[in-house]
C-alpha cells in the first residue's frame, strides 16, 4: 500500500496556508469535515466557521477554499473536479459560491495529500503556491504577474518539473476583474470572479506534484463499477445515451443534436500521423468510449473535424468533452493556433460579440480555409484569448448584455468618444478574429466603461438603470424584457443555465439556489440525450420519480409531487457533485446506453463508488441525506448574506423571484398548451411552496427552520441565522 | 491447461515471430513491413506515432495519436497492482508526458496535443537489473522482468538506470515496482491508444510477410 495515511477515500489532511504571515500548516480532515463530505461542503463549512458574511469578496478576511473530495481520483470515471468556494463580488447578496474547475489538476491535489487547501491573508508579493507533495512554498512570481495564463501556466511547470499541473490567473485576475477565472490544463476553468480573489491575495498561481495515492478499501470492485459504468452505462458528453448518427449496432439515433457525435467517417482528420476514424462505438466495449463524444461536431458540424486533432477532457473520464484543435488559419493573424473547449467557450460567447443590427455592418462570418469554417475560427480565437486573458463570461451574459447595451444604443451613450473610436468596429464587420481577441484585452483591463461591463449584470443593471424601463434611454427592462439576449433567471445577476426550456418547473427550481448559475446540468442531461420521449425517457424516469414526472418538450402541465421529487433530487445531486466530486455534466448515470437495460442508468452507481472506495457501506440514502445537509448551509448563509446586504429576511420574494418573461413569453400561446415552454405564475409560486415543504424550509421565506437545521446537526448555523432574526 | 502451459505456448509463438522477423527481443525494433500487416504503417513507426513492445499476452501497440491523456491507465495499474490509485507508481506512465515533458510535449508546451503513455520496455539486457546491487530484478517464467520485493531496499538505482526512468520506487513502502504485464492498462483505455495484438494474429502476419 502506498498511502501516506490510512484513510480510505479521504487524502486526510487539510492545507491551510496564510499569505500575510507566510505561515503554511495542516490539519485533520476527519472527523470535522466528515459530515460535509468533501468539496463544496469543506468549502461552506470553512467559510461559515471562519469567515465573517459581513467580509467582501476582496478583504484580506476573506478566504478561498480548494477542494476534493473522497472519490477525486479513486478510479471512479470523470472524478477529476476542483471545488473552489469563496465569498461572490459581483452577484446580488454578495453570498457563497463555487467555481468548478476540471482538468488534471484535483488529481494530482489528492495524491499529493489533500482534500483541501485554505488560502487566506493577502502577500505583500506576487506569489504562485508550489506544492510538491508535503513540501509547501511560496514561490515569487514576480516574473509571471502581467502574464496571460498560457505563458504563466508554460513558465510554472517548466520551472517545476515534468509532473507539476498548474493553474494561473490572468490578467482580469490580477486587475480585480470580477468576470474572472483561473485556468488550468488547456482551457479548463474556474470561474464565478475567483480569479480576481486570488489576484486580490497576490497570488498568481498553484503548482503542484503529488506522488502519492488514494486508498481504496477494495480496489478490485472500484475497478469493476468503473468498468461496468463504461461499457454499459455512459455514452457522449452530458451522457446522451444515443448516438446521433446511425450505427449498426443501434436501435436508436438521436432526436436532437446531442453531444454523442462520432461516427464511422467522421474522423479526428490532424492527427498528426494520419486521421483517425471515430468509427463505430458500441454499448459494452471499454476502448471505444472516448470517440463517443467528439464534442465539436455539435457546436460546428462536419467542419469542425477538419482541424481536430484529437479529444481532450479531465483525469480519469473515459468521455473526452474537450476538442482540441490546431487551426492554420489564425496564423495568417498572427494569432496562436492551439485552441481547446467544449461547449460555450468556443461558441456563442464568441460569435455574440459579433452584432448584426447595429450602426457597423456586421453581415456574417466568412469562410476562412473550408466552407462554413467562420464560426469555429472564430470561437478558437476567442476562446484562447479569453482564456489567456482569463475572463469568465457569467455564462454568456457577457456578450448578451454587451449586444443589447450596443444595438440599443446604451453602450456608446456610456462610453467617452475615445473608448467608442478606440475599437476597431472595422474588424467587427468584416468578421475578423482579432476584434474578439481586442474585446477580450479590453474586458481584462478593469478600466473605464469596461470595468463597469465586466462588474457583473446585477451592478450594471443598477448603476446604468438597466433594471427599469424609464431610468434608460432605450426603455428597456434586462430582467423582464422578453428578449433572446434576455436569459436572467433571477434578479441577482446570472442567468439561467438549463432551466423550465428544459425541465418544466423542475429546473426553473433548480435554477433559483445558488448565488450564480446554477451549472446543475442533471436534468437537461436525459431531456436532451436524443433518446425518444415515448419508448426510453418516460418509462425510464416514471419508474424512478412516479407518473407525471416529466413533459414532452413544450407541452407542459401543472406543478404535481412527482416534479417536487425531480427538482430536489437534482438539487441535491448537484451538491453531490461538487462534494465528492464527481463531474455534473456526466453524473447522475440517469439513462444508460444498453439496448438490454432498456436505457436504464443506476442512479445508485455513486454510493456504490462510496462503498468500494470507504469498505463500509455508503447507501444512495446516506448521500441524499449529506446533501440535504449541505443543502442548507448553501441556503443559511444565502440567507444571512441577503440580511446583512440587502436588509431582507425573506429569500422567497428577493433571492428566489422570477422575472416576467419566464411567464411573458410566446403571448399568443397560453401556458400549458404545446408550443411553449413558458412558465404560469400561480403554478410556480405553488411549486416553490412545494419545493420549501419537500425540504423543511418555511413557506413564507424559504429559509430552513431551526427543527431542519438541528436534525442535520446545523447547530452552529442556526446560532448564526438566530444573530440575524432569521429563524 | 493451467496458466504457466498458456503462457509457454504464446512465448512459443512469440520466439517463432521473433525468428521470423529476425529482430531482436528488445520490443522497438521490429520489422515495419510485418506491422503494415497488422495495420500499423511504416510511417507511423518511422515518425514515432506508434511504439510496439513484446508482451506474453502479444504485441503492445501504443498509438499517441489515440491517446487522450485521460489517466486511465495509471489509475487501472494501480487499482489492479498497488490496491490503490496513483500516478507516481504507476508502472504506465503518462502523468509526466501530459503536461510540460522531457520530451518537449504535452499541454504547457508549445507541442499541446502530444502526449501517449510509456512503459516498460522488457529489455534484453536490463540497464535496471544490471544497476540493481541486490539483484531483486529478475526474469520469471514468462520472461517478464520483475521486482522481488523482499530483496528490494529502495535504493532508486534501478529508476536511475533506466534510460526511461520506468522503475519507481514508491515513497510510502520504499520498494522498487516496473510493469509486470498484467494488461490492465490495455483493457481500461477508452480510446484504444494502448492495444493488444495477439500472438496468433502476429506470428500469421509474419508468415504472410
Amino acid at each position: 500500500m502506498s498511502v501516506k495515511n490510512g484513510i480510505n477515500g479521504w487524502a486526510g489532511t487539510i492545507l491551510r496556508i496564510n499569505l500575510t504571515t507566510g505561515e503554511i500548516t495542516t490539519e485533520d480532515t476527519l472527523p470535522k469535515f466528515r459530515p460535509y463530505v468533501g468539496g463544496m461542503g469543506i468549502g461552506y463549512k470553512v467559510i461559515l466557521d471562519e469567515v465573517p458574511l459581513t467580509t467582501k469578496a476582496f478583504d484580506e478576511a476573506n478566504k478561498i477554499i480548494f477542494s476534493v473530495g473522497p472519490l477525486t481520483a479513486s478510479g471512479a470515471p470523470c472524478s477529476g473536479r476542483t471545488t473552489i468556494t469563496s465569498l461572490s463580488s459581483w452577484s446580488k447578496g454578495l453570498s457563497v459560491v463555487d467555481a468548478h474547475m476540471g482538468g488534471h489538476f484535483a488529481h494530482n491535489f489528492k495524491y499529493a495529500g489533500y482534500d483541501a487547501m485554505i488560502i487566506e491573508g493577502k502577500s505583500d508579493k506576487h506569489v504562485y503556491i508550489k506544492i510538491d507533495d508535503e513540501k509547501v512554498t511560496l514561490e515569487d512570481a514576480s516574473e509571471l504577474w502581467g502574464k496571460g495564463t498560457f505563458e504563466a501556466n508554460k513558465l510554472m511547470a517548466k520551472t517545476c518539473g515534468d509532473e507539476f499541473d498548474v493553474c494561473s490567473i490572468g490578467p482580469a485576475g490580477e486587475n480585480l476583474v470580477h468576470y474572472s477565472t483561473i485556468i488550468t490544463s488547456r482551457g479548463n476553468s474556474g470561474g464565478a470572479g475567483m480569479a480576481a480573489i486570488l489576484g486580490s491575495k497576490g497570488v498568481k498561481g498553484i503548482a503542484v506534484r503529488g506522488t502519492g495515492a488514494v486508498k481504496i478499501a477494495r480496489p478490485q470492485e472500484l475497478k469493476l463499477l468503473a468498468n461496468y459504468m463504461i461499457k454499459d452505462l455512459v455514452g457522449g458528453n452530458n451522457n446522451h445515451n444515443v448516438p446521433r448518427v446511425p450505427q449498426t449496432w443501434a436501435e436508436y439515433s438521436a432526436t436532437v443534436n446531442n453531444r454523442w457525435q462520432g461516427a464511422p467517417g467522421r474522423k479526428w482528420e490532424l492527427a498528426p500521423h494520419g486521421a483517425v476514424d471515430t468509427g463505430e462505438q458500441p454499448s459494452g466495449q471499454i476502448n471505444v468510449a472516448a470517440y463517443r463524444c467528439t464534442k465539436g461536431v455539435q457546436e460546428f458540424g462536419e467542419v469542425a473535424l477538419k482541424y481536430m486533432v484529437k479529444q481532450g477532457g479531465c483525469s480519469s473520464c473515459p468521455v473526452r468533452c474537450y476538442s482540441e484543435y490546431e487551426m492554420e488559419p489564425l496564423a495568417d493573424y498572427d494569432l496562436p493556433v492551439h485552441a481547446s473547449n467544449a461547449c460555450l467557450p468556443t461558441g456563442s460567447g464568441q460569435q455574440g460579440f459579433y452584432i448584426k443590427g447595429g450602426e457597423h455592418k456586421f453581415e456574417g462570418f466568412h469562410d476562412f480555409k473550408y466552407e462554413g469554417d467562420g464560426k469555429i475560427i472564430i470561437g478558437g480565437a476567442g476562446s484562447r484569448a479569453m482564456d489567456d486573458y482569463g475572463v469568465d463570461t457569467n455564462y454568456n451574459n457577457l456578450p448578451r448584455d454587451f449586444a443589447r447595451l450596443y444595438k440599443s444604443g446604451i453602450l456608446k451613450e456610456h462610453m467617452t468618444e475615445e473608448e467608442w473610436n478606440e475599437l476597431p468596429w472595422e474588424l467587427m464587420e468584416q468578421g475578423d478574429p482579432r476584434w474578439i481577441v481586442e474585446i477580450w484585452k479590453h474586458m481584462a483591463s478593469n478600466k473605464g466603461v469596461w470595468a463597469e461591463l465586466t462588474q457583473g449584470s446585477y451592478f450594471l443593471y443598477k448603476s446604468w438603470g438597466l433594471d427599469d424601463a424609464s431610468k434608460n434611454s432605450a426603455g428597456l427592462n434586462f430582467y423582464d424584457d422578453v428578449d433572446s439576449n434576455n436569459t436572467n433567471v433571477t434578479y441577482n445577476g446570472y442567468p439561467k443555465h438549463h432551466s423550465a426550456e428544459d425541465a418544466w418547473q423542475s429546473g426553473l427550481l433548480y435554477n433559483l439556489m445558488y448565488n450564480r448559475d446554477c451549472m446543475d446540468h442533471v436534468l437537461t442531461n436525459f431531456v436532451r440525450s436524443g433518446s425518444p420521449f415515448e419508448e426510453v425517457i418516460k418509462p425510464v424516469m416514471e419508474e424512478y420519480f412516479g407518473e407525471g414526472v416529466v413533459d414532452p418538450p413544450k407541452a407542459y402541465t401543472p406543478i404535481n409531487d412527482a416534479k417536487i421529487r425531480l427538482a430536489k433530487w437534482a438539487f441535491l445531486e448537484k451538491q453531490w457533485h461538487d462534494c465528492a466530486t464527481l463531474c455534473n455534466w456526466m453524473y447522475p448515470m440517469t439513462l444508460s446506453t444498453s439496448p438490454k437495460r432498456r436505457y436504464r442508468g443506476d442512479l445508485e452507481l455513486d454510493s456504490k463508488y462510496m462503498t468500494a472506495v470507504l469498505g463500509e457501506e455508503y447507501t444512495y440514502e446516506d448521500q441524499l441525506h449529506d446533501m440535504e445537509r449541505v443543502s442548507h448551509m448553501l441556503r443559511g448563509m444565502t440567507a444571512i448574506s441577503f440580511a446583512i446586504n440587502e436588509g431582507v429576511k425573506n429569500l422567497r420574494d428577493t433571492h428566489d423571484a422570477i422575472p416576467a418573461w419566464n411567464f411573458d413569453k410566446d403571448p399568443d400561446i397560453p401556458v400549458f398548451t404545446e408550443g411553449t415552454d413558458k412558465m404560469d405564475r400561480e403554478d410556480m409560486e405553488k411549486a416553490k411552496t412545494m419545493f420549501y415543504e419537500a425540504m423543511g424550509w418555511s413557506t413564507e421565506t424559504g429559509i430552513p427552520t431551526r427543527e431542519t437545521l438541528e436534525k442535520f446537526g446545523l447547530e452552529d448555523l442556526a446560532a448564526k441565522m438566530d444573530e440575524y432574526g432569521l429563524l | 491447461m493451467g496458466e504457466k502451459g498458456k503462457y509457454l505456448d504464446k512465448e512459443y509463438t512469440r520466439r517463432q515471430f521473433l525468428k521470423l522477423s529476425g529482430k531482436s527481443l528488445a520490443g522497438l525494433a521490429i520489422s515495419a513491413t510485418m506491422l503494415n500487416t497488422l495495420g500499423v504503417t511504416a510511417e507511423a513507426i518511422a515518425e514515432d506515432k506508434v511504439r510496439v513492445w513484446a508482451f506474453p499476452q502479444g504485441l503492445l501497440v501504443v498509438d499517441s495519436d489515440r491517446c487522450v491523456g485521460c489517466q486511465r491507465c495509471e489509475i487501472n495499474c494501480t487499482l489492479t497492482n498497488d490496491g490503490c490509485t496513483s500516478s507516481y507508481i504507476s508502472r504506465v506512465k503518462v502523468t509526466r508526458n501530459l503536461f510540460s515533458s522531457r520530451n518537449g510535449s504535452g499541454l504547457y508546451t508549445d507541442d499541446p496535443w502530444t502526449y501517449f503513455p510509456d512503459t516498460c520496455r522488457q529489455c534484453e539486457d536490463p540497464a535496471c537489473g544490471n544497476a540493481c546491487p541486490m539483484q531483486a530484478i529478475y526474469v520469471d517464467e514468462s520472461g517478464i522482468r520483475r521486482v522481488d520485493q523482499e530483496k528490494c531496499i529502495g535504493c532508486g538505482a534501478c529508476q536511475a538506470a533506466c534510460p526511461w526512468h520506468m522503475p519507481t520506487v514508491n515513497p510510502v513502502t520504499h520498494k522498487s515496482s516496473k510493469c509486470i504485464m498484467c494488461g490492465a492498462c490495455v483493457e481500461g483505455c477508452p480510446s484504444g491508444a494502448l492495444s493488444i495484438i495477439p500472438w496468433d494474429k502476429v506470428a500469421s502476419a509474419a508468415q504472410a510477410v
